[in-house]
């Protein structure tokens, strides 16, 4: 099974470009990459990124004991942008960024956040697959969930998809 | 950069034996084309191969198809076999997936390819599958050729392009329009056998090949995202201006959201799917 994760790569710029603004009190950003999704052979998936929605200054809690803490409002935000206006479901994945070169990791503050509030997605999106991922200054590591109370699986190859075309990940 | 073949082209980069190895590519079509872009490629050091073709060799395709024997005809042996077998005798490491089938009965396989090649034959089955690849966010390097009567003879003419999502199509570029699709339609069932000749076939392959090479292990600062080169097969030259008439570079007939599969959510996915 392979879970690949493609988006152009001016996106991947937009993402880094605003993860990495300073916020007038939390410590790092977050925000969140809206997909499509497609099988692949073997029970695989291509997750497909077609737009970043970044997080408000005042969608932020004040917690210093992490990096980011999201409010009620931001993650209402992305759950209304995965409900889609009860159109086609969408795929939300959330996204923050490491500052250092090299393979990101989750730290045990991201796995247990994330295990919070990304099965909330299949409430409102139900059929599609959600998950995080952290960008590093060159690379991404990602979590996908295929159902609410699935065990995530890790993402195993990222594209950016320009001029150069690049790849990241575990098999790439 | 450790693999002593491949020294040579050292300068695409330290890193470009590991790229190469890692990109999995899909050619569509293992004739005249496909069959000079897949030996090409295994000797560039690529790893990994889905190569689709639902036919078997003819000796009609022996004056062009790269690897192929008198020896395969007699076997009625597929296309991805032989395609198969010179990937594999030039790099015994590579993966290879051999779908002998349409490519539109191999789109999941096909899917997870980082870049496809399209070898095939007509404007409609270059179209769908353009389609295909900017709707799974897949650079797409596209090759045909053409012979046709001329006053003092015939015109060996064919195209290689790279059509990367976001950029211009095929469309944009003037290859497709709805005069060529309709008279291929009225000439459907006529055509009889096209003529392919293996050296025109092989400038386009190598241009094809060039253009793949230059996106992922780009060896000067200025990689393309879209090209389309014309070759001239009477005049032996080659054109790139046509990019030159696309306004601004923008693609105006596929939509940036316009990706994955539009039945996804109508088959929920397997919950019990973990490693």
């Amino acid at each position: 099974m392979m879970i690949i994760f493609r988006a152009p790569s001016d996106l991947w710029e937009t993402v880094r470009r605003d993860l990495e603004r300073p916020h007038p009190f939390a410590a790092e950003r977050v925000g969140f990459l809206v997909c499509r999704a497609a099988k692949l052979a073997g029970e695989g998936l291509a997750i497909l990124a077609t737009a970043f929605d970044s997080v408000a200054d005042e969608d932020y809690l004040d917690d210093p004991s992490v990096g980011a803490m999201m409010g009620p409002t931001a993650i209402r935000k992305a759950l209304q942008r995965a409900y889609n206006n009860g159109a086609e479901d969408l795929s939300i994945f959330h996204v923050h960024m490491h500052e250092h070169r090299g393979l990101p990791g989750f730290s045990p503050i991201d796995v247990r956040e994330n295990k919070k509030f990304v099965p909330d997605f299949f409430n409102v999106a139900p059929v599609m697959p959600h998950g995080a991922i952290v960008l590093s200054r060159n690379q991404a590591a990602g979590l996908c969930w295929y159902a609410q109370h699935a065990v995530p699986v890790p993402i195993d190859r990222f594209a950016s998809v320009g001029a150069p075309l690049r790849m990241w990940g575990r098999k790439a | 950069m450790t693999d002593p073949r491949l020294t040579s082209q050292s300068f695409l980069g330290p890193e470009s034996d590991a790229i190469f190895a890692n990109t999995e590519v899909g050619v569509v079509g293992l004739g005249g084309g496909g069959s000079h872009i897949i030996q090409q490629l295994a000797h560039l050091g690529v790893g990994r191969f889905v190569v689709v073709d639902h036919d078997v060799v003819e000796d009609k395709n022996l004056n062009r198809l790269v690897g192929g024997t008198a020896k395969d005809v007699k076997d009625n042996l597929p296309k991805t076999a032989i395609a198969e077998r010179v990937i594999t005798g030039i790099n015994p490491a590579a993966d290879v997936m051999p779908c002998q089938s349409r490519w539109q009965e191999a789109i999941e396989t096909v899917r997870r390819c980082d870049v496809i090649f399209g070898c095939v034959d007509s404007y409609r089955e270059r179209d769908e599958l353009e389609r295909f690849a900017r709707r799974f966010l897949i650079p797409y390097i596209d090759i045909g050729m053409d012979v046709h009567q001329a006053a003092d003879g015939f015109s060996i003419s064919g195209q290689a392009v790279l059509s990367s999502p976001g950029g211009p199509c095929l469309w944009c570029l003037g290859i497709l329009n709805h005069d060529r699709l309709k008279q291929e339609a009225i000439r459907y069932g006529k055509a009889g056998s096209r003529p392919q000749v293996v050296w025109s076939n092989g400038v386009l392959a190598s241009l094809a090949v060039g253009l793949f090479v230059q996106l992922i292990c780009p060896w000067h600062g200025t990689p393309q995202l879209t090209a389309c080169c014309e070759f001239d097969g009477n005049h032996h030259r080659v054109e790139t201006n046509r990019l030159d008439c696309v306004y601004d570079l923008r693609c105006r007939h596929f939509m940036p959201d316009e990706l994955g599969d539009p039945f996804f959510a109508r088959e929920p996915l397997d919950e019990t799917a973990s490693r």
